[in-house]
């Protein structure tokens, strides 16, 4: 095992992992098929899709661990692993909870106006 | 009959606590009065008040009765879970004796009412 | 503007990986480049904090992101005291905003530092229901609002972020809102038997009761508060504007309007 470059991550309950470049590359594409799942407009969509794509694409093309982590840039690669872990399951949730649709209820008038004394008079 | 209606619609589109219906409410709160009717000889044993267990029962009807005119769903939810909570707290012995002797309000005097009494307490 | 997001969060990370120090090493860098604005002239109030004009366009473009990211629940963006988001969201989506605000590659506001309780008694809705988090990965503050009535129920955001736990048992206790799925919903301030939400407007300043030692009795009593004051006269007019000249002088809000469209 000659291809252990860090004996720690530094972090407390993180653990090195052993084989970062699979791991994720299959969250990632995980990632990917929870999204395609969702309208093509809407825009959580294509913003994780681009995000990870990109981030995908920098994991086929550094195969040195220390360039990934410099080529991302947010963090080590355990770190990733646990983005990409709640990215997948905040998508799968995001099935649920559709966000993208139209707003499920318009502010109550005067409800975000602020000195209250301003919003005294008729008791709405 | 239209404003009825609009009543009607008003009541369906507010989120329920926990009951949708007046008979689950009442289910509830029957439940509730039935689990502190059977807590009550636990609880003047556990708490050594000055008290008999028929005492406490009949204190028991008081305060329900105190609510007997609420109507709401969701007052009577709140309530409810107010009474849920307070009989946790009497069960576990997270009260104390005094807290539950409060009930009795033994150290308030009545309010004078008539002239004489009132006279002789100071108050005009 | 993502794009703009993420240049913020890799000049954050490389200052990161160039110190060894997850947090200190860019909360340092940022808030020398915030506080040391080069060539400034002496401010007319040298007391008072100036805004971070590189900190308000990137949060002003991250509001703009998650209100397009979750059209149905955010209702309003806006920026206070210079540079504070808030996100305002309607009280159906607080588990999906803050589910996304935790777990979004881009977002990562993993700690929630606080939940507080507000009460406008004058409102349809008079309690509001305020998230303050925080992302280290960013070195970003946000807010969350929502609101509610007495008797509307609120999600409990436990299973997102389980410091909510206490907080939400205080708002319970303090305001009497209640919050829906919670573990463990009890009262975490005040005495047993205790009746009444403090932290509610209508509730006086000296309370319903008051307790003592009874000689006799051996025990504590509770008897009704009776003031030794006569008569007291309570301007309930404004309770807020102890100082009228601030009537207008709250720091403006900022809305951040959405983005136009493509």
């Amino acid at each position: 095992m000659a291809r252990i470059v860090k004996a720690s991550t530094g972090l407390t309950g993180l653990a090195v992992a052993s084989n970062p470049h699979h791991t994720l590359s299959a969250l990632y594409g995980k990632i990917l098929r929870a999204v395609a799942k969702m309208p093509q407009d809407a825009s959580y969509r294509k913003n994780t899709e681009q995000l990870v794509k990109q981030r995908a694409e920098a994991v086929c093309n550094n195969k040195d661990i220390t360039a990934l982590e410099k080529a991302v840039g947010c963090g080590q690669v355990e770190e990733l692993i646990v983005q990409a872990e709640n990215e997948l399951m905040l998508a799968r949730k995001m099935l649920g909870w559709k966000p993208w649709e139209k707003l499920v209820q318009p502010a109550p008038p005067k409800q975000w106006d602020w000195p209250p004394a301003q919003i005294m008079d008729p008791k709405v | 009959m239209a404003g009825r209606e609009a009543v009607k619609r008003a009541v369906q589109q507010v989120r329920p606590i926990l009951s949708v219906d007046r008979e689950e409410a009442r289910k509830r709160a029957l439940n509730l009065y039935k689990a502190w009717y059977r807590q009550m000889p636990y609880i003047v044993m556990d708490y050594d008040i000055p008290m008999s267990v028929e005492q406490c029962r009949s204190k028991l009807r008081e305060e329900f009765s105190k609510n007997r005119n609420v109507t709401d769903i969701r007052v009577i939810d709140m309530l409810v879970i107010k009474g849920q909570m307070e009989l946790k707290e009497s069960v576990e012995i997270w009260k104390q004796k005094g807290h539950i002797m409060r009930y009795w309000k033994e150290s308030q005097d009545p309010k004078p009412t008539d002239f004489l009494s009132k006279f002789i307490q100071g108050i005009n | 503007m993502a794009a703009i997001i993420r240049n913020l969060g890799a000049r954050i990370a490389c200052a990161t990986l160039a110190a060894k120090h997850v947090v200190p090493a860019a909360t340092t860098t940022l808030r020398f480049s915030s506080t040391a604005p080069a060539g400034a002239k002496p401010a007319e109030k040298p007391t008072v904090r100036k805004p971070d004009a590189a900190a308000r366009t990137h949060l002003s473009d991250f509001g703009r992101y998650v209100a397009e990211c979750m059209p149905k629940y955010v209702q309003k963006v806006q920026l206070t005291a210079g540079d504070e988001l808030e996100v305002l969201i309607a009280p159906e989506g607080v588990v999906p905003v803050l589910q996304f605000l935790k777990d979004h590659h881009q977002a990562q506001f993993t700690n929630l530092i606080d939940i507080a309780g507000m009460d406008v008694p004058c409102r349809k809705h008079r309690f509001e229901v305020i998230y303050n988090l925080l992302s280290l990965r960013y070195n970003a503050r946000v807010r969350v609002k929502t609101y509610t009535d007495e008797l509307t129920p609120l999600d409990s955001v436990c299973e997102v972020h389980k410091a909510a736990n206490w907080y939400e048992r205080e708002i319970w206790d303090m305001y009497g809102v209640f919050f829906a799925n919670h573990p463990d919903l009890r009262r975490i301030l005040t005495d047993y038997g205790f009746e009444g939400h403090p932290q509610r407007r209508d509730f006086p300043l000296s309370g319903y009761v008051e307790l003592r030692y009874d000689d006799e009795k051996k025990r504590v009593v509770c008897e009704p508060l009776e003031l030794a004051q006569e008569f007291r006269k309570f301007d309930l007019s404004a309770p807020w504007e102890q100082f009228p000249n601030f009537r207008n002088a709250n720091p403006p809000t900022e809305v951040v309007q959405p983005a136009e469209k493509k």
